[in-house]
């Protein structure tokens, strides 16, 4: 029987081994992929030829073992603390805005004459800002303009004299 | 017991993590010829086996920092290649054309083509480029996965092992795959040895 069999076969694709690209192909080839690397490099933006380089140098350091719960936990205590000086670190202006007692104003005869007649009268607040914005700026320069609004805690009301 | 081998490509490698671009040189131009090779019999055409292989070398060149020589540098390679073949030709498809080489003449001279033409009549009768066309038919008839193991045992020479690491199945699968893929050729060249000269 006329027929390849599995040597035959095996002998027709050994030939295949003498196709070979034109002369001088594979002396190019590396010149060749030199060009497209650089042409790749150029094409590419600056932002991912850094994060490259930084995964790169991340991959050479092997930084697998670092990648645990504790690390995290570490670094995630090391940005609390950083926070929280920050925090504390605030001008003294903003606290002293902050903790300045609200001023109370009463209205004229508030002491005075109280007759059961006339409706309750409630202390009024003053909705202005304790200082003008001139006096402000002039005493502190640095930090930008604050207003504080009054407020009055319930402990803070007149009592009532009959 | 097989004794563990040192890798001959280790010191290059080395080299290459280390930041020395022309230790890679050095293994693009060990590997091209052989690579080329792989690339080109999975595909039959010459246009498309130069970009992968070009996109190939980019490839390893971005991951070898993070080869650790788990295999050694040969086997790393042909499996990029190798991958990177397949994804190719999923998505080629069907619609190509074979860019095939041209035959080295000194295939005139090769101890088995003489052999061939001496016992085969079908080889004997078709030209060159008749009998190379033929193969190259045969070969894209085949599915992807059983070319590249035709390729890697009967054109490249690897040991059915190699193949197993480079595919990552097991040795059985290699197996099975050529005695299929044999069959299959067979049927395809049935043709062609009934009628050589079409």
């Amino acid at each position: 029987m006329d027929e390849f069999d599995d040597s035959e076969i095996a002998r027709l694709l050994r030939l295949k081994r003498y196709e070979q690209p034109p002369p001088g192909y594979f002396e190019n080839f590396l010149h060749e992929f030199h060009r497209r690397q650089r042409d790749d490099l150029l094409r590419q933006p600056l932002w991912r030829i850094c994060l490259e380089r930084a995964h790169s140098f991340i991959t050479r350091l092997d930084v697998r073992p670092l990648a645990s719960y504790p690390t995290a936990a570490a670094a995630v205590f090391v940005c609390a603390a950083i926070i929280s000086l920050k925090i504390y670190q605030q001008p003294e202006t903003a606290r002293v805005a902050q903790q300045s007692p609200p001023t109370l104003s009463l209205p004229a005869n508030a002491e005075g004459e109280w007759n059961l007649a006339a409706p309750v009268s409630m202390p009024m607040l003053r909705t202005q800002p304790v200082r003008s914005f001139r006096e402000s700026a002039q005493t502190h320069r640095a930090a930008p303009p604050r207003y504080v609004l009054d407020s009055v805690p319930v402990s803070y009301e007149p009592t009532f004299r009959f | 017991m097989d004794q563990p081998r040192t890798d001959p490509d280790q010191e290059l490698v080395k080299r290459t993590q280390s930041g020395a671009a022309a230790a890679f040189d050095e293994l693009v131009i060990k590997y091209t010829p052989r690579l080329y090779g792989l690339v080109y019999n999975m595909t039959s055409n010459h246009e498309d086996t130069n970009d992968l292989l070009q996109d190939i070398f980019a490839k390893a060149y971005k991951a070898i920092r993070g080869f650790r020589g788990k295999s050694s540098f040969y086997t790393w390679i042909h499996s990029i290649a190798v991958n990177m073949t397949l994804n190719f030709l999923k998505k080629r498809g069907r619609r190509f054309q074979l860019s095939l080489d041209d035959v080295d003449a000194s295939v005139q001279n090769d101890k088995e083509f003489l052999e061939l033409t001496a016992t085969s009549s079908p080889v004997r009768e078709a030209d060159l480029s008749e009998l190379q066309r033929r193969l190259n038919e045969a070969m894209m008839k085949l599915s992807d996965e059983h070319r590249a193991v035709v390729t890697m045992f009967h054109i490249q020479g690897m040991p059915h092992a190699e193949i197993s690491k480079i595919l990552r199945v097991s040795e059985g699968t290699v197996r099975s795959r050529l005695f299929y893929a044999n069959r299959q050729l067979q049927n395809y060249l049935d043709e062609f040895r009934k009628n050589p000269v079409s």
